[in-house]
């Protein structure tokens, strides 16, 4: 049984059907690549996922181990074990990102770990991303460049240990350098114990993270399956072919 | 039974309100107290300016027009010092504050209904030229002519555009009970906080007065805290108005090149009105910050002012106030750019709920010689749940052209997009308004460099979190992100 499983799924925004039954398991240790031009309903998939209120579920399910959790609120799914990194990262003023970042941890770890211990993981956690000390002294998100919002998103997936991962865009306005800090980043903490739904436009961050399954999206539908091949052949001839066909 | 009854009404008549000032009992107060005749004769002359004004009206007074003052302050109160049982002997609970907890002050006082309780000044302090007395003892004493220059000299002549002062401060002005003075010679930089706790035990009116001199190059820090009320003993049923009402004025004279900083902490409790003009004088170079915070009482109108009277002077003033069911705060600040180059920044930031009502009117006056004066002001208002109302308004009369001027207003709910973040890192929706709450004060709080107050204020907007109805806080409405 994979850990995720949406089944059949129908999303509602502002009162009209973007994804109109989706269906896709993601199981630990396994990487799937959801690809699509924009406007496929890839960020709606990743928001109903992640329990957004906005994005309503009208049909089908999406099971967390087994268990439906469309009916829980966006910190339960986290603390279950599920992660969204935002396309968007929303700036929070004056939350310090030392302090959001220990209340988060200790919110999913269900423990009040030491500080110290807490400061250690963090301190390794920006040395792996390459962000500077001197952002624990700001607020979350506040005056970051969208590099850094970026870097900052998988920092937090490092330190929370998500099961699944939803990675949205997290390539989209990186440029190559930081393209490769963050892909290395998130990278690292693939292994057995994690899976990754790595939701992008373009194939580039695929050549530093391989994908098991890649998946296109189109119109609020998955319209083609395949391995990593099917990444290749969207490099060679982009979305049109499938637009056609859709 | 009777007897009491009798005695009541009699001493009632002795001793006046706020509405029934006398020439009479102003001579027997400054004879009482061994004032001397110059300032006997400035109370007498703040009576007749009292006596041919009449109470701000909302109708009238454009400052009042969001604060009906019939409605929330009774002037039919009498002045607390004087009155029935202010001489006697009587033992009161006195709520602890930051004054208490100061970490090495260079001073501390207690004032409590009308009186001075206790002056306390660090020798050492004191050694290198430090004053703090009672206002009274230094209008007697050797101070008499700092204080006879300066007490008075920022409500009563006015500049620049001015604004008739209202009789809330000639009633100080001629009847002010228990005073402080402070006073840092030239070049004096006090590194430690001077404390001062005014405390209300008793109903009826309190007039606190308060003057701060720092001379060229000084630097004070002045920490004034605001306690007491919730008080045993009054019929809360029977009147709609506070049994206790606070009109204080505080006057902060800031020599060329000093720099001086209040803090004013307001936590009293629901029975009690508070009225407060803190204005300061800032001459050329000189710095003068405001902080306040704003968390108690029934209703509060505070006047952070600034005259900007010389080159350079500076004035940075920043609050933060937390209203809740049936709480009025009207926060006025009010920046005159009188000299050139002069610069103001205000920040005052605000959050209600509950039947609450919030009223900031931020005023700046840049005067047609103020060039190259630079002015910022904002106002930023949370309302966490439905009901509640807050008025905004900059204000700004420019006679100058060559000036930068900028200011900003915004009310809003809780943002849905912040909500939705935190709680998407896992964490509960109640830890996370908890921290949008506190996070939405930081970027006041952390100017507060006293670490007692930085505590205590942060701990109160927590228990303040803490004890809201969480259901009930509302949020902005949910807006789905860009689909890429």
């Amino acid at each position: 049984m994979a850990e995720l499983e949406i089944r059949d799924l129908t999303v509602r925004v502002d009162g009209s059907d973007i994804l109109t039954g989706v269906t896709l398991d993601l199981e630990k240790g396994k990487t799937l690549a959801l690809m699509g031009p924009n406007g496929s309903g890839k960020s709606t998939l990743a928001y109903a996922i992640a329990g957004h209120p906005a994005y309503e579920i009208t049909g089908g399910q999406v099971l967390f181990n087994g268990e439906d959790i469309t009916g829980w609120t966006p910190d339960e799914r986290n603390r279950a074990g599920v992660f969204l990194a935002m396309q968007y990262p929303v700036e929070v003023p004056g939350v310090s990102l030392t302090n959001f970042l220990r209340t988060a941890v200790n919110a999913r770890l269900e423990e009040d770990k030491p500080v110290r211990e807490f400061m250690g993981d963090l301190r390794a956690a920006m040395a792996e991303l390459q962000v500077d000390e001197s952002f624990l002294q700001r607020s979350v998100n506040e005056g970051f460049s969208g590099g850094e919002k970026k870097r900052f998103e998988i920092l937090q997936m490092a330190l929370l240990r998500p099961e699944i991962a939803v990675l949205d865009e997290t390539d989209s306005g990186l440029d190559v350098d930081a393209l490769r800090v963050v892909a290395e980043g998130i990278d690292s903490l693939r292994g057995p114990d994690l899976g990754v739904l790595l939701i992008t436009h373009y194939t580039r961050i695929l050549r530093y993270l391989q994908p098991d399954e890649v998946h296109v999206m189109l119109g609020g539908r998955i319209v083609a399956s395949g391995g990593p091949e099917l990444a290749d052949e969207l490099e060679d001839h982009g979305y049109e072919h499938y637009a056609v066909s859709a | 039974m009777t007897t009491s009854l009798d005695t009541a009404t009699r001493e009632v008549a002795v001793h006046p309100t706020l509405d029934t000032l006398t020439e009479d009992y102003l001579h027997g107060m400054s004879a009482d107290a061994g004032e001397p005749a110059w300032l006997s004769d400035r109370r007498q002359q703040a009576l007749s300016t009292w006596a041919a004004q009449s109470w701000p009206d909302r109708k009238r007074d454009e400052f009042w027009r969001n604060t009906p003052f019939a409605r929330l302050v009774d002037v039919t109160q009498p002045l607390v010092a004087g009155s029935p049982g202010a001489r006697e002997t009587h033992t009161v609970e006195l709520a602890e504050g930051v004054v208490d907890r100061l970490d090495a002050p260079a001073a501390t006082v207690t004032m409590v209904d009308g009186d001075l309780l206790e002056v306390r000044v660090d020798p050492e302090w004191a050694d290198r030229g430090l004053v703090v007395l009672g206002l009274r003892d230094a209008a007697a004493g050797p101070w008499a002519g700092i204080v006879s220059e300066h007490l008075g000299s920022l409500t009563t002549t006015g500049h620049g555009s001015g604004r008739d002062e209202d009789r809330t401060i000639s009633a100080n002005d001629a009847a002010w009970d228990a005073g402080v003075f402070v006073y840092a010679p030239a070049d004096l930089e006090v590194k430690a906080p001077i404390g001062i706790q005014l405390q209300v035990t008793r109903p009826g009116v309190h007039m606190p007065r308060l003057l701060v001199k720092a001379e060229h190059h000084a630097t004070l820090q002045v920490v004034v805290e605001h306690l007491g009320g919730e008080l045993p003993d009054v019929d809360r049923t029977a009147r709609a108005k506070a049994p206790a009402v606070v009109d204080e004025v505080m006057e902060v004279i800031a020599g060329d090149g000093s720099q001086v900083d209040v803090v004013s902490l307001h936590e009293h409790g629901d029975d009690v009105a508070f009225l407060a003009l803190q204005k300061a004088g800032v001459h050329r170079d000189a710095t003068v910050r405001h902080l306040s915070v704003t968390l108690g009482g029934a209703t509060v109108r505070l006047r952070p002012e600034a005259d900007l009277l010389g080159p350079g002077a500076a004035a940075a003033y920043a609050g933060i106030y937390f209203a809740d069911d049936g709480q009025h705060f009207d926060v006025q600040p009010y920046m005159r750019h009188i000299a050139g180059n002069t610069v103001s920044n205000v920040l005052y930031k605000g959050a209600l709920q509950g039947d609450s009502r919030t009223v900031f009117r931020g005023n700046v006056f840049i005067h047609r010689d103020a060039k190259g004066s630079d002015t910022q002001e904002d106002n930023r208002n949370l309302i966490l749940t439905k009901g509640a109302r807050a008025d905004s308004t900059p204000f700004l009369e420019i006679e100058c052209a060559d000036i930068t001027a900028g200011h900003g207003s915004a009310t809003g709910q809780i943002d849905a997009r912040n909500l939705f973040y935190l709680q998407s890192r896992g964490i509960p929706r109640e830890d996370a308004l908890r921290l949008i709450v506190l996070g939405f004060f930081n970027e006041v709080i952390e100017r507060i460099d006293v670490p007692i107050v930085v505590e205590r204020a942060r701990a109160a907007i927590e228990r303040e979190v803490a004890d809201a109805d969480l259901d009930a806080f509302t949020v902005s409405e949910v807006a789905p992100d860009r689909d890429d």
